[in-house]
């Protein structure tokens, strides 16, 4: 029953996959995170933000971004979407 | 010492004297090839890091170039831009050296000029026709225009133009009617002279660095 269990459980298992890789993206999106970084230095520039708040907001982005490249590397090829 | 070299961009073939240093405080000088200068400095790694210390430093040597010697044309590198030693620079400038002369001539007597809007709080405007004012203002007094992203919702305008030395009064006066048309609404945010970073396509493969 090997077939069977297979064909029963894949569906599953790829939208499980499909949830993660979303997760993977949304949580993890470097994109979105250098956008935050370019607007908080913006922001400052225009004098909305002051040094001090420029610096503590652009130390945390600039250590999500890392961790996200990080995240982003060690799941490449391990998380696939099914298609 | 390292022999890497940041290069921060090509000039006609001419030696510099700078006021300020590159990255990490290392004197500016410059490798030649044929009738072209890179503008380097020495570093002791192959990536350094992009923080703002380091990115302002980039672009100060490349406006003070661009303010030297009367004028100067400059075709920047990108931010980060290492080669292993002069012979591989110098190999990438014959390899590149039609390019680089290409830009050379276009850019001649160019400054770059960057516009940016942003929304103050509670704005409340019709976004693409300001958009479209100023962009059509704009036209008239420079050469070519970039688009760049807009990285926040706050942010409709940001683009760079490529202008004549000659044309930038008439520019900054279009600046100054929008920032007086606008600027209750919004923040008008316009800098530069840069070097033309938005009008300069070269490739430099991984292999020649």
């Amino acid at each position: 029953m090997l077939l069977l269990d297979d064909l029963l459980v894949r569906p599953f298992v790829s939208i499980l996959e499909a949830i993660h890789s979303m997760a993977i993206s949304e949580r993890y999106d470097t994109t979105e995170l250098k956008n935050r970084i370019k607007e908080n230095r913006l922001l400052y520039e225009l004098g909305e933000r002051s040094r001090s708040e420029y610096e503590q907001r652009n130390s945390r982005l600039r250590t999500q971004l890392e961790i996200a490249r990080e995240a982003r590397e060690q799941t490449r090829g391990k998380v696939e979407v099914m298609r | 010492m390292s022999s890497n070299l940041y290069t921060y961009g090509v000039i006609e073939q001419d030696s510099v004297a700078l006021d300020r240093p590159g990255i990490n405080d290392a004197p500016i000088t410059t490798v030649d090839y044929r009738s072209l200068s890179a503008v380097v400095s020495e570093i002791d790694n192959q990536a350094p890091e992009q923080t703002d210390e380091n990115a302002t430093a980039h672009d100060e040597v490349l406006r003070e170039l661009l303010g030297s010697d009367g004028g100067r044309t400059v075709v920047p590198m990108q931010f980060g831009m290492v080669f292993n030693n002069a012979r591989t620079l110098k190999n990438v400038l014959r390899n590149g050296r039609v390019a680089f002369r290409r830009s050379l001539n276009d850019l001649d007597g160019m400054v770059e000029l960057g516009l940016k809007l942003v929304t103050k709080d509670d704005t409340d405007l019709d976004r693409p026709a300001v958009v479209e004012d100023v962009a059509t203002r704009l036209r008239e007094v420079a050469d070519t225009e970039a688009a760049n992203e807009l990285y926040s919702d706050r942010l409709l305008f940001n683009r760079a133009y490529l202008v004549a030395r000659d044309d930038q009064p008439a520019f900054d006066a279009q600046i100054a009617e929008i920032r007086e048309q606008y600027g209750e609404a919004l923040h008008v945010q316009y800098n530069g002279p840069w070097a033309p970073y938005n009008f300069v396509d070269i490739e430099i493969s991984a292999e020649g660095r």
